[in-house]
């Protein structure tokens, strides 16, 4: 039997039925290296062009701004921000700022996709596996592929400093403005373009600048510090420890407008972020009654990204989670997951698996909210990473005890699982598998006997052809599970002769010269202990026609 | 000698060279004498400084050429042998052999003959499983750089090495550690190889007229394409999403790529184009499987190009393995829901049906000689579906992929198909025969949906009629004259009959059975033997009350034929040891009871002398399983009538089991000591001389050395020891220290200590008591040792049964005694530490019984439980025995003992019964005493309470917990007594 996983974990604490749920709950990250691209998603990229259309539009529509940005060469840039004259320096705030905007747009060309800093965050968001990575290194590279851009000359030239110097300048709106667009633009960079800009002394000057009273400055603030804190957790903390939270909360107001409120939402999102460590508790704290209120609003994307940030919020240990859970959020949350609205639901299903990771009555608290109701329809979404995320929440929910398996089997909860099973996405028939592996182990026998009853078993069996290990051996030990439950009945010959009948027998058999160790000797035990003997219960019924020699008939009345 | 053995370090010196050599020789001499000691030397040296660089340096520069490829071998076995570092094991290769290793051995490998370089490979491949990649950093860099070398020899090399290195990826678990290896990998090596295919494959465009060249280029396309598997297979990289088009596009065209010059001439083994496409369909169906969403736009083309692929491709066996990946790519495919529409036009349909489908099922010129000269292997395939990769089966998987969607449309497709077949083969059936065999094969792959061995078919397409192709096709060719003509045809009816026995209804099976009967005689190994088959299985079928479905009435008027023909098909060529038919006798036997009894002495007779004749040499287990069955069966069914004639059977037997026996047959023992177990059991009166004589031998410890033994011979002691107890106690008195001796031995085993018990059962039920008295003290003890020093809950189990049996023959009384008579306060101890806490664990109805039944003899037939300091156990206990009988099982097992081999279940009786039909009673030695333990202990606390009344209710008062007490009630309520 495997033992040296998590899963050998769970095979261990069934049998010896001191099941504690806590080891069956799966969190999100098992293996933090990635081979994946990372995942691109329309929607955010509409996100992108909005506000920066809206953005573009409020102030200097892009096409006369392109006419007013003088042509400065690099030389030229650094004489004038370096020197006195303010309109000079405008100009080569300008020029600069537009070089580091040509780049974002150039990058999207170029990757077919936004990769500016607004949107990257959503390349973590669809793959969980690259979360761990510190730094987010792994999403950058694909950024840092692009051919060396300009801008990276001129932060060698040393012209952030003087931009953040610009920032103080109280007196000079729009040179202050400038620097802050500028900078914002160069923070949407690679990790090191932050670096840069954060370097160069931008944080205090960001944050004192979120109270400016002009919105557009403290805007554009916001949007910058945004940029640095979705760099990592150490920029984060940085911000946090340069108390950006009042200033940032007290910019959230009923007059607030609703584009200006989205970028606080996703700055406040941002310093939600990123675990290793995670955001101190009291910032947290702190945040978290104004993103319940801002998951409440009515705008898709304030919805959207204060679900992110509580999304994150959740992706923890089970007292992170109960912060969340204590605020009594669930319900708005479900409904959420109910949207027909992809970036509403993403991060609302995404927030709600999380919360399933924790202890029972946190899960209780989530299926009290209504999640079941909901999960049936986006197990059959479109979607295959709906599908895979629907049935990851599922596996963590079938961990708990049998009362929440029974909830979801009252919900109608398994004929949705057969059918991700039988037809969905790979992805998720992984996701699903583990699902009946949970349910296997944690339901009772009745609970057992009704999931087998959902037909389950066939497209359970043909995922042993599954090209993954891992998978096969969670079927195979789950296939074990099910015949221990079955010889608590006495069906044993029932099970086996359905396992074969669905042709499970003759996959279970080929595997027995599967290359991986574990795999080949779960299957040989399966071989061994209930189809070697094949002879045996062929043997036993009765076969005389008078039920003489029937073998339990012999067995009373064989007395001498 | 140059070397001290074992020393420490050697010089690379021409003498080193020249004595490695030298040894290297011998250890191909084929005299062992020879051989044996070199190789031995050279393991004893094979520890010193500069070993794997003087085989290096042989291997590299030796005149001879057999030197060179010794010198190889011997390194990679070195390597393998030693290279991996062991935990807490010393490190047997010394660093800087390994730096020289590492440094020296790839350019070494790729500038070696083709043979010499198979070998380095390998041992790069273990070397690099050791310390790749954090310990060979440039591996990579230097396989890599050779790409550019342009030499495909080389570069087939490096592929070759790579695949080795990296074909673990298709196995392994996802972990940190793994996928971190495949992206430093994927890094390095994805683009080169890229490049390295792209340019491949346009050199085999220039070279397109150099048979040579093209030979050596699509080596390396196929080992390219297995790289492109194995790196592709934890997951899409990156890198691979980005350039699909790329190797999509080219894998497409590989494909559809065909050159005469590639093309070979042998008709068996798979060429190079072959095995290449062979692997960009596995390639995509891994696609298809793991990254549809991605994989999508490319699926499409591949259908196309995989279908006319197999339209285009001949019946070659050497095909075979490309074939049936083809079908099994569409078969995987077609059951998608999202890829139905590029198989539903019906124009698709027929000609996937007609093209791909009927082609396949033909049968071949290889499967006929496979159905004459090799029918053991024919059967196995057919019959037993290890047809996995064959043609057949796969486009018989496709089949029932399509049916999932277009069921109609396709029956229909194939109906026409089947009609045109058939009647192609009535217009010149000696001609056409194979027509036919298609025609069954389509119609059984089309009707079954689902199949089991023991039932045929389960579940079938009712668009099928089976009835009526059964009556107009399958039983007029069963009914032709000749038994030998045809005989393809006459197997396929028989199987037709095997497998579709659950659809046929009951009359037509039993027009069938005579017929069958009368195949038995065919010639062909395959019809005698599915002949054979069919009639077992039809045996074993089910009617209604659970009895067989047909009758022992039935088969009246058969059963000398039946017989007749089932022993003289033993004598048939090629089927003297046939598994099917020996189980076929078995079955009839049993299905045919007393109507056997007449032909008793002619089949024992012929049973012994097979029996004899296979035990010379025994190799067809299943074959010998059943022939003993069928020696049971004859026993049993005989000497039901007449049990008398047991004796007969042990002058038949016993003759050649003394020869067994003699001759140490091991294979045979086991069921030796069944057969006489089930002999001795059906004796009435004291044991028969005979046996006594053997008792001693039984007792002979070299038999219970072998496992295999333990199990039979313990139930045949058992059974000596119920009929004959008192016979060994008066006339073998002095072999029950041997006896017991073997107890000790069981008792001894964590595998075999319920084995130990079973036999300690016996005795203690069986045996006089004043023939085990002086021994008893010291069986205790014994137990008692196991306990303290390594029990087991199987252990516990067996002995709570135990000592609770001993307490119901002895009385509780003496088991105080007993007990405490070895160490004060025994008796205590073991109902505190162990019978209470534990007896929630005993398992199985028997055990359960005896345990409450002595239990409640302790609980009232002990006086020291009411006036000593034992008084305090009284309630506690009590409350254990009804939690016995009202909680559910205690079936938890503490961690460590998960991995303990446990052979057999522990409980009273002994399990093991390798025969079904020599199977033993269960036995209940409680028996009619005690019908209802909660009554009976119902009624002996009544008893108690009457001889010291009001001591009983106080103690329940006191201690015994509200639920206990209120299922006490139900007890004495049920029994109508009252406690005083």
């Amino acid at each position: 039997m495997p033992v040296m996983n998590e899963h050998g974990e769970r095979m261990r604490k069934f049998k010896n039925k001191g099941k504690d749920a806590a080891a069956l709950r799966r969190q999100r990250v098992e293996v933090s290296v990635e081979l994946r691209k990372a995942k691109k998603d329309e929607q955010i990229l509409k996100r992108r062009s909005i506000s920066f259309g809206l953005r573009d539009e409020s102030l200097s529509p892009g096409e006369e701004e392109r006419n007013e940005i003088v042509r400065l060469s690099l030389e030229e840039i650094v004489e004038a921000v370096n020197g006195s004259n303010t309109k000079l320096q405008l100009q080569a705030t300008q020029a600069t700022r537009y070089a580091a905007r040509l780049l974002c747009t150039g990058r999207e060309v170029a990757d077919g996709a936004a990769m500016g800093r607004v949107s990257r965050r959503h390349f973590f968001l669809f793959e969980e596996l690259s979360e761990d990575l510190t730094k987010g290194e792994g999403a950058w590279r694909i950024l840092s592929r692009q051919k060396d851009p300009p801008i990276n000359q001129i932060i060698e030239l040393g012209i952030i400093p003087r931009l953040v110097e610009f920032l103080t300048h109280a007196d000079n709106a729009p040179l202050q403005f400038e620097a802050a667009w500028a900078l914002t633009n160069i923070a949407s960079g690679t990790s090191n373009h932050t670096k840069a800009v954060v370097e160069g002394g931008a944080i205090p000057a960001f944050v004192s600048l979120l109270s400016s009273p002009h919105m557009h400055i403290s805007e554009q603030s916001v949007w910058a510090l945004g940029n640095i804190a979705g760099d990592g957790p150490l920029y984060r903390d940085a911000l946090i420890n340069c108390n950006v939270i009042p200033p940032l909360l007290a910019l959230v107001s009923p007059v607030t407008p609703v584009a200006f409120l989205r970028n606080i939402t996703w700055t406040l999102s941002n310093l939600c972020r990123n675990k290793n460590p995670y955001p101190p508790l009291d910032a947290v704290k702190k945040m978290l009654p104004v993103l319940i209120c801002l998951v409440k609003h009515e705008d898709r994307d304030v919805i959207s990204d204060s679900c992110w940030a509580i999304s994150y919020l959740t992706d923890g240990s089970n007292d992170r989670i109960q912060i969340v859970v204590d605020t009594g959020i669930l319900p708005r949350l479900v409904e959420l997951m109910a949207s027909l609205e992809l970036i509403i639901m993403t991060p609302a299903l995404r927030a709600i698996g999380n919360i399933v990771t924790g202890t029972d009555e946190q899960t209780q608290a989530a299926i009290d909210a209504g999640v079941l109701a909901v999960l049936p329809h986006l197990l059959r979404h479109a979607k295959p990473t709906v599908q895979k995320e629907a049935a990851w929440t599922l596996s963590n929910i079938a961990a708990g005890p049998c009362q929440q398996i029974q909830q979801l089997i009252t919900c109608g909860l398994l004929p949705p699982l057969v059918e991700l099973l039988d037809k969905g996405d790979f992805k998720a028939q992984k996701e699903a598998v583990w699902v009946v592996a949970n349910f296997m182990t944690g339901g009772t026998v009745e609970q057992v006997v009704e999931l087998v009853h959902s037909g389950v078993l066939k497209p359970l069996l043909n995922l042993l052809l599954a090209k993954d290990s891992k998978t096969i051996l969670v079927i195979l030990d789950t296939i074990s599970n099910l015949f221990l439950a079955a010889e608590k009945l006495g069906e044993t010959e029932r099970l086996c002769l359905l396992v074969e009948e669905l042709d499970g027998l003759e996959k279970i058999e080929a595997l027995q010269t599967h290359d991986n160790n574990m795999v080949y000797r779960a299957a040989l035990s399966i071989i061994e202990k209930y189809f070697s003997g094949e002879e045996n219960p062929d043997l036993q019924p009765g076969t005389g026609q008078d039920g003489l020699y029937d073998f339990s008939v012999e067995k009373q009345d064989f007395n001498f | 000698y140059l070397w001290v053995l074992g020393s420490a370090k050697m010089e690379l010196s021409d003498a080193n060279l020249q004595t490695l050599t030298e040894y290297l020789k011998k250890t191909l001499d084929p005299d062992p004498a020879i051989r044996r000691p070199a190789e031995k030397f050279l393991e004893s040296v094979e520890g010193s400084q500069n070993y794997p660089l003087l085989l290096l340096t042989l291997l590299e520069k030796s005149q001879e050429n057999v030197i060179k490829v010794c010198a190889s071998v011997t390194f990679k076995n070195y390597i393998k042998r030693n290279w991996r570092i062991v935990e807490d094991e010393p490190n047997k290769i010394c660093e800087s052999d390994r730096i020289a290793i590492k440094a020296n051995i790839v350019p070494l490998m790729l500038s070696s003959p083709e043979q010499i370089q198979k070998q380095l490979s390998d041992a790069i491949s273990i070397i690099g499983r050791e310390d790749f990649p954090q310990k060979w950093p440039d591996l990579l860099t230097e396989m890599v750089n050779r790409f550019q070398s342009g030499d495909f020899h080389v570069i087939n090399g490096v592929l070759r090495t790579a695949h080795s290195l990296f074909k673990r990826y298709r196995h392994e678990f996802k972990s940190n550690e793994l996928w971190t290896e495949i992206k430093l990998v994927l890094d390095a090596f994805a683009l080169p190889l890229t490049n390295l295919f792209k340019a491949t494959i346009e050199l085999c465009s220039t070279h397109a007229n150099d048979a040579s060249a093209l030979k050596v280029l699509f080596s390396s396309l196929i080992l390219i394409a297995k790289l492109f598997y194995s790196l592709n297979f934890q997951d899409l990289p990156e890198f691979f999403e980005d350039n699909m088009e790329t190797w999509m596009t080219n894998f497409h065209s590989l494909l559809t790529l065909d050159n005469k010059l590639l093309q070979t001439d042998d008709e068996e083994e798979a060429g190079l184009l072959e095995l290449l496409k062979s692997q960009i369909c596995d390639n995509a169906a891994l696609y298809a499987q793991k990254y549809d969403e991605e994989f999508q736009p490319y699926l499409p083309r591949f259908v196309t190009a995989i279908w006319n692929l197999l339209v285009t491709t001949g019946q070659e066996v050497k095909y075979d393995l490309l074939v049936s990946n083809a079908i099994q790519f569409l078969a995987s495919v077609c059951e998608r829901p999202h890829y139905k529409h590029l198989f539903e036009d019906q124009n698709t349909l027929t000609s996937i049906c007609e093209k791909v489908i009927v082609p396949n099922m033909e049968f071949r010129a290889a499967d006929e000689e496979a159905f004459e000269d090799n029918s053991e292997e024919y059967i196995r395939r057919d019959l037993e579906g290890s047809d996995i990769d064959t043609r057949r089966r796969a486009a018989c998987d496709l089949v029932r992929g399509l049916c999932k969607f277009f069921e109609g449309p396709v029956t229909g497709i194939f109906s026409g198909y089947v009609n045109s077949m058939l009647q192609e083969y009535a217009k010149n059936p000696s001609v056409n025969w194979k027509h036919k065999d298609a025609a069954i094969y389509l119609v059984t792959s089309l009707a079954s949906k689902a199949q089991t061995q023991k039932h045929g078919i389960t579940q079938a397409n009712e668009l099928v009629n089976l009835t009526e192709f059964f009556v107009n096709h399958i039983q007029p060719d069963l009914k032709s004259a000749s038994v030998n003509e045809f005989p393809v045809l006459k197997a396929d009816g028989i199987k037709y009959i095997m497998i579709f026995r659950n659809q046929v209804p009951k009359e037509q099976l039993l027009v069938s059975i005579p017929l069958l009967i009368n195949h038995l005689q065919a010639e062909s190994i395959v019809v005698h033997t599915y002949a054979a088959h069919a009639l077992e299985r039809l045996f074993t079928m089910r009617g209604t009350n659970n009895t067989t479905l047909i009758t022992a009435a039935e088969m009246a008027p058969f059963v000398e034929v039946l017989l007749t023909n089932l022993f003289k098909a033993l004598t048939l060529p090629g089927s003297s040891e046939n598994e099917y038919i020996m189980k076929a006798i078995m079955r009839s036997f049993s299905l045919l009871q007393e109507s056997i009894i007449p032909y008793i002495p002619s089949v024992i007779t012929q049973l012994t002398q097979k029996l004899l004749a296979v035990s010379k040499n025994p190799s067809k287990p299943h074959f010998n399983h059943y022939m003993f069955e069928s020696i049971c069966l004859s026993i049993r069914i005989t000497c039901k009538a007449n049990p008398d004639a047991v004796g007969s059977f042990e002058e038949a037997l016993f003759m050649v089991f003394t020869e067994i026996l003699q001759n140490d047959v091991q294979e045979f023992i086991p069921y030796v000591f069944q057969v006489m177990s089930l002999l001795l059991e059906m004796h009435k009166n004291e044991i028969p001389s005979s046996y006594m004589a053997l008792f001693p031998h039984l007792l002979q410890p070299v038999l219970w050395e072998r496992t295999g033994n333990i199990p039979p011979l313990v139930r045949l002691l058992q059974a000596y020891l119920e009929r004959g107890a008192n016979t060994i106690a008066s006339a073998a008195a002095d072999k029950i220290p041997g006896l017991l001796g073997v107890f000790q031995k069981l008792i001894a085993s964590k595998a075999n200590d319920h084995q130990g018990f079973y036999l300690l059962n016996s005795i203690i039920e069986h045996m006089p008591p004043e023939s085990v008295d002086q021994y008893r003290k010291q069986i205790f003890i014994l137990l008692f040792q196991r306990l303290q020093n390594s029990k087991t809950t199987k252990f516990i189990k067996s002995f709570l049964v135990f000592i609770n049996l001993y307490c119901i023959k002895y009385g509780a009384l003496a088991l105080q005694e007993i007990f405490d008579s070895i160490q004060p306060k025994m008796f205590g101890m073991v109902l505190e530490k162990i019978i209470i806490p534990e007896i929630q664990k005993v398992s199985g109805q028997v055990e359960k019984k005896i345990c409450a039944v002595g239990i409640t003899k302790i609980l009232t037939e002990c006086p020291p439980m009411m006036d000593t300091e034992y008084t305090k156990l009284w309630t506690p206990l009590l409350q254990a025995l009804i939690g016995l009988f009202e909680l559910p099982e205690d079936d938890t097992i503490p961690d460590e003992e998960h991995f303990i081999d446990i052979e057999d279940t522990p409980g009273y009786q002994t399990a093991f019964s390798q025969l079904a039909f020599a199977g033993k009673k269960e036995h209940d030695p409680v028996g009619q005493m005690v019908n209802n333990p909660r009554i009976h202990l119902a009624q002996s606390l009544h008893k108690l309470s009457t001889a010291c009344p009001g001591r009983v209710p106080s103690m329940l008062s006191t201690s015994l917990n509200a639920e206990a007490l209120q299922y006490l009630q139900g007890y004495l309520q049920a029994a109508s007594v009252t406690l005083l």
